[in-house]
């Protein structure tokens, strides 16, 4: 594994020019060009926070953030093992003609998704410092949005990086060979979606229903690295605050409305930064990238004489 | 004597019993190999049967063989596209492989910037690819176009474009896939004209071709392939007439 770490720093220029050339190429012919990049999650949240304040109801303050928070590391994950099923085909009259070596396409791919996530985390700090100065919270109280935990960023960045170029790794070498692949992982990050907190918080699934009877529940939820890290990007980049777990309900389950005949919000307390999930996301995602590595040099002299 | 630091006698190429076995598996699917994966047959295809061959600085040598001899496999073996079944090939220096003109092009990239992409693949700096612009657009004659995205390029500009760059990277071994025949009249010369000036200089090229004229014209050396192992060697003017009459007789295999 050294001897190829080795001949890939020995063509490091090359790394270097294919992302410029991929980030080059996606927005060459558009008008707007690299600002859709950041149009995109902004319309996404957007529409999810209108969702959710407007339609179902939730009034946590400040929703918005906690979305973009969640949804930024989310959709590079996305975005990164999208593009890597199709890294080795899109380019196999490339590599059959010429010789590099062949990982430089999915980390090509990775590292310019991840140019991508950096300015979408430029554009949430934008976000906060315009609430910040526009939209006081209640009562007119300016809260300064940033605070300490941001310094777990860079790590937090660093399991996102390895988790995705691992899986990038495998899933375009493993896409070259059996094409149903790209399909099998566009319905599981679909469903993955669903089952990591952007949506909703994490404090919902520790305090729902189900969890209080199964308290493996919560636990098994966040063995997941994805989700663990969609919860470890809220707290270091966001205030903790009181989130909305569901309205008041009284003991026979039915809800308690107001004067005006509204469900009470029941708001809990937030759960700080649970160090233990993100311990155990570290090992995966590090994991993940040396498994992938290997796997991909394995099986990389192949790609040009598939069957 | 010396060239380019290296002793004259000392061979840039050096294969030793090179062979090359390919696996037409019918496993195409997750399905079939989920299911066979105990059954599963793999036939084998020997493209290359043992081939030993030993190339000099200056020299230039012409592969010939019918289709399917293995001579494309062979160019690629040396490109590191492949890698051996088993034997060696050991490439001595840089390498700029012409094994399809505009295989490294981005459709939606100008030339300018589809020449520092393709010179840093085959191993220049930045700062070389600066220093030998000028060279390469003036030799490929694209001055005009050079900078609009190589989609609008017809096949003759990116065959010219190819080539000036592969030509201008100091490559020590030149791999040439019939790709001579490209240009107009005029280009081509050029090309000729540059061919022999890379192997004055010392450089050693190895192409595939069909075109007999092209092999009298350049090659100093001639490798007959066929079915996998070489079957003849020698000068251009033995090889090429038994080559012709070889595969013209009736009845015997080529």
């Amino acid at each position: 594994m050294l001897a190829e770490f080795k001949e890939l720093w020995r063509f490091r220029e090359l790394l270097f020019s294919m992302v410029q050339r991929d980030l080059k190429i996606r927005y060459k012919n558009s008008f707007l060009g690299f600002l859709w990049s950041l149009l995109n999650p902004l319309i996404t949240v957007a529409t999810m926070t209108v969702v959710f304040q407007l339609i179902l109801d939730n009034h946590t303050p400040n929703l918005g953030a906690y979305i973009f928070a969640a949804y930024l590391p989310y959709m590079f994950f996305q975005l990164c093992l999208l593009d890597s099923s199709q890294s080795i085909l899109l380019n196999i009259q490339l590599i059959k003609k010429i010789y590099f070596p062949r990982e430089i396409l999915p980390l090509a791919g990775a590292i310019s998704n991840f140019i991508h996530f950096l300015l979408g985390i430029l554009v949430l700090f934008a976000f906060l410092i315009v609430v910040y100065i526009f939209f006081p919270g209640a009562g007119g109280v300016r809260v300064w949005p940033f605070h300490s935990g941001i310094v777990i960023l860079p790590l937090l960045l660093f399991m996102s990086f390895s988790l995705a170029t691992g899986f990038s790794l495998l899933i375009s070498a493993a896409n070259t060979f059996y094409e149903d692949v790209k399909y099998i992982v566009a319905v599981l990050l679909y469903l993955m979606f669903f089952l990591c907190p952007i949506m909703y918080f994490s404090e919902k699934v520790y305090y729902s229903l189900f969890n209080s009877t199964h308290p493996w529940f919560y636990r098994l939820y966040n063995l997941n690295p994805i989700a663990a890290l969609c919860t470890a990007y809220r707290k270091a980049l966001l205030d903790p605050q009181p989130v909305q777990v569901g309205n008041l309900s009284d003991a026979s389950g039915h809800l308690v409305l107001d004067a005006k005949g509204q469900p009470i919000p029941l708001m809990k307390d937030a759960i700080g930064m649970d160090w233990k999930y993100v311990a155990i996301a570290f090992l995966f995602s590090v994991a993940i990238l040396l498994i992938g590595y290997h796997v991909f040099n394995r099986l990389k002299w192949r790609f040009v004489e598939r069957p | 004597m010396e060239v380019r630091g290296k002793a004259v006698s000392d061979p840039t190429i050096e294969i030793r019993d090179l062979r090359k076995q390919f696996r037409l598996s019918h496993t195409g699917s997750i399905k079939t190999a989920l299911l066979w994966w105990r059954k599963r047959q793999i036939e084998h295809l020997e493209v290359l049967r043992g081939i030993d061959l030993e190339v000099r600085p200056g020299e230039c040598v012409a592969v010939i063989g019918r289709n399917g001899a293995g001579k494309s496999t062979m160019l690629s073996l040396l490109a590191r596209v492949y890698r051996p079944t088993s034997g060696s090939v050991i490439v001595h220096g840089r390498i700029a492989p012409l094994l399809e003109l505009g295989a490294g092009f981005h459709p939606d990239l100008t030339g300018i910037e589809n020449i520092f992409f393709n010179g840093i693949i085959l191993g220049l700096t930045r700062q070389e690819i600066r220093k030998r612009m000028d060279e390469i657009v003036a030799f490929s004659e694209l001055e005009h176009h050079i900078d609009a995205p190589v989609r609008t390029y017809s096949s003759g500009m990116l065959a010219r474009l190819g080539f000036s760059i592969a030509m201008h990277v100091d490559a020590d071994v030149l791999l040439v896939d019939e790709v001579l025949a490209v240009g107009d009249f005029e280009f081509e010369r050029k090309c000729f004209a540059k061919i022999d000036k890379f192997k004055a200089d010392g450089g050693t090229i190895l192409f595939v071709s069909h075109e007999m004229p092209d092999v009298r014209r350049v090659a100093t050396r001639c490798v007959w392939l066929s079915k996998g192992v070489i079957r003849e060697e020698g000068s251009p003017e033995t090889i090429i007439p038994l080559y012709e009459a070889g595969d013209l007789a009736p009845g015997v295999a080529p």
